[in-house]
């Protein structure tokens, strides 16, 4: 690239360089280290990665950790305080906390991810085709959208729970089912400006097809967002779930999870001397969402331009 | 601003409509029998069949499922809202009786989050980029991640198990006594409950005076020589509240919410209590109105949210 006279300036070099590499197709990949090398510079974000990358780790490779069976009762060893057999003692009827706690995580885990997806696929699914387009079909979901809305949540999911009955798909799904409105209402404004853009409209006046617009062209722009609002949420189903349990109404009993684990500590003998079977799990489900919602304020902070401090 | 109003409330028919017809659908479906939350057990045993088939023909019961409806929702309109499959209870009176409690517990902790959560978030915003600042900003994102019952757990086991302050639960009813006998019941329930909304209000009353502090009013406040904390706190912070208050309006649904497990957590005698006991017993009649009724205060409560804002705010329109 050449000015007036002739002459390459270090502005054009430096617009040169840029061209190449958008056309040797790296200049994405740099763009993406970019956001990944501001998220791991916030030291808060940093420590979110490697304390909820622990945790997830330790779950997922659970048997490898500890060797006990986090379901199997041990009538000779109840409420065992922590040792070097059982490292967070044994439970009431014996089954080991560790490793409660380690696959308990998988649920828990799997839960809190698997809605958020779940709420993300609906909410982005319809939100950017409705936003996009517009019309009745876009003031319907807005409509159901507030309906579901307006009920506080935890209720609507006791509400649901009552219905379907206690299972760990059912809570999934009944996540899923109340959590979509939030990630909804955020890709519908976001189409709803973003369509108004230029290229948008070059883009109809090349007759291209709608879905692939909105789908290819304008969501990825939105993708900041989103990826915020998923991990966000993901902590917050991961906290209901612990709540739901902790209730006795959320995956069944059988099922360890992290608020399983804490619905014995409803028993006040528990609270007050038998502090291994509640204060190690509290503290990993709190450390696991602090980590999580961490690493989508650092998300955040890398992707949004807007924000500011 | 009348106009304004009656136009605010007449949105909110139809989607009360579409709710009521949810739970009715919901009762519908689930298993029981609509006569025997339709009139009282005791009633009830004294029938025979055929008085049973007449009741059923008398109440609609036969009618098709539109029909039926529309008369269980006159009936609701009358202040007719059914029975509790267990105990046979009129559910008005159990909400009547409920509700107290709730409203005692979420008001306080509704007051509690926002003057603390606005106070908090302003100073944080005046101190920008500072250790407090800093500090407050991680505190919050704790608070906000630490599951609402383990806080109340916590706070059991230091203040009553081990401290003997308070008393571990439970609410004295306000018959007899003094405020100040039953503040102790109240303290910690309230500010369990506050705590996990103190650090949404502060995060977002941080960003809104941020952002009002650098407006071209504060710059005229302070070139009229008025002092620095009324060029703050009288002129930044009336306008840094607005935004606050709106988020407040949308956190209702999460109090209301947030109080069934604290609610649980220190046997706190409300409607979440309430709730959670009848999803435990399938008690199908008493869980739908009680979401009906939450759904209710919550469209009630954002209506007056949306009047308080358009008062404060001189530029919202009554059109």
């Amino acid at each position: 690239m050449e000015n007036a006279k002739g002459r390459t300036t270090r502005l054009d070099r430096q617009f040169d360089r840029l061209r190449d590499m958008e056309e040797a197709g790296t200049y994405v990949k740099a763009r993406g280290g970019r956001v990944l090398g501001r998220i791991l510079a916030n030291k808060l974000s940093l420590f979110g990665f490697v304390a909820a990358g622990v945790i997830l780790l330790a779950s997922m490779f659970a048997p490898l950790i500890t060797r006990y069976d986090p379901m199997a009762i041990d009538l000779r060893h109840i409420e065992a305080p922590p040792s070097a057999v059982h490292i967070l003692g044994t439970d009431k009827v014996g089954r080991d906390v560790f490793s409660r706690i380690l696959y308990g995580g998988r649920i828990s885990i799997l839960v809190g991810l698997g809605s958020s997806l779940g709420s993300a696929l609906i909410g982005i699914g319809i939100g950017a085709y409705t936003g996009y387009r517009g019309g009745w079909l876009d003031g319907l979901l807005l409509r159901i959208s507030e309906i579901v809305m307006s009920f506080p949540q935890i209720i609507l999911v006791l509400m649901l729970v009552a219905i379907a009955g206690q299972s760990l798909m059912n809570l999934m799904l009944i996540f899923t089912l109340t959590g979509w409105g939030g990630i909804y209402r955020m890709i519908r404004g976001q189409m709803l400006s973003l369509r108004e853009e230029e290229y948008v409209t070059a883009m109809r006046a090349f007759g291209m097809n709608t879905l692939s617009i909105c789908y290819k062209h304008i969501l990825p722009n939105a993708l900041g967002p989103i990826m915020v609002n998923i991990t966000l949420s993901t902590a917050m189903f991961i906290l209901q779930e612990a709540g739901l349990s902790f209730l006795g109404l959320g995956v069944p009993a059988s099922i360890p999870t992290w608020g399983n684990i804490l619905n014995a500590a409803q028993d006040l003998r528990i609270l007050t001397t038998l502090w291994w079977m509640w204060i190690p799990v509290s503290t990993v489900i709190s450390v696991f969402v602090l980590a999580i919602n961490f690493i989508g304020d650092g998300l955040r902070d890398s992707t949004d331009p807007t924000q500011q401090g | 601003m009348f106009a304004y109003m009656v136009r605010r409330l007449l949105i909110l028919i139809p989607l009360l409509f579409v709710i009521c017809f949810l739970v009715y659908l919901g009762m519908f479906l689930t298993p029981g029998d609509p006569v025997s939350y339709m009139i009282g057990p005791e009633a009830m045993q004294n029938l025979k069949p055929a008085e049973l088939e007449a009741l059923k023909e008398a109440l609609g019961l036969n009618q098709p499922f539109i029909i039926r409806f529309l008369l269980w929702l006159g009936g609701v309109m009358k202040g007719d809202f059914g029975y509790s499959l267990q105990s046979g209870v009129p559910i008005k009176n159990i909400v009547l009786a409920r509700l107290p409690a709730t409203l005692e517990l979420s008001g306080v902790a509704l007051l509690l989050s926002t003057v603390f959560g606005s106070l908090l978030g302003t100073v944080s915003a005046l101190k920008r980029g500072s250790i407090g600042d800093n500090a407050l900003t991680v505190a919050g994102m704790i608070g906000v991640s630490i599951p609402q019952f383990v806080f109340g757990l916590a706070a059991i086991v230091v203040f009553t198990l081990k401290l003997h302050w308070l008393p571990v639960g439970g609410r004295i009813e306000p018959d007899d006594v003094t405020f100040w006998d039953r503040f102790p019941n109240l303290v910690m329930p309230s500010l369990v409950l506050a705590a996990t909304m103190v650090a949404g209000v502060m995060r977002y009353s941080r960003s809104s005076m941020l952002d009002s502090m650098n407006r071209e009013f504060i710059k005229t406040a302070r070139s009229k020589g008025l002092p620095e904390w009324r060029v703050n706190f009288v002129h930044g912070f009336r306008v840094a509240l607005l935004p606050v208050i709106v988020l407040i309006g949308f956190r209702l649904p999460m109090l209301l919410g947030g109080s069934v497990i604290v609610e649980q957590v220190f046997q706190w005698p409300g409607i979440g209590n309430e709730f959670v006991a009848a999803v435990r017993s399938y008690n199908y009649p008493l869980i739908m109105m009680i979401a009906f009724f939450s759904v209710f205060a919550v469209l009630i409560a954002s209506f007056l949210i949306d009047l308080l804002t358009a008062w404060l705010d001189p530029r919202v329109k009554f059109e």
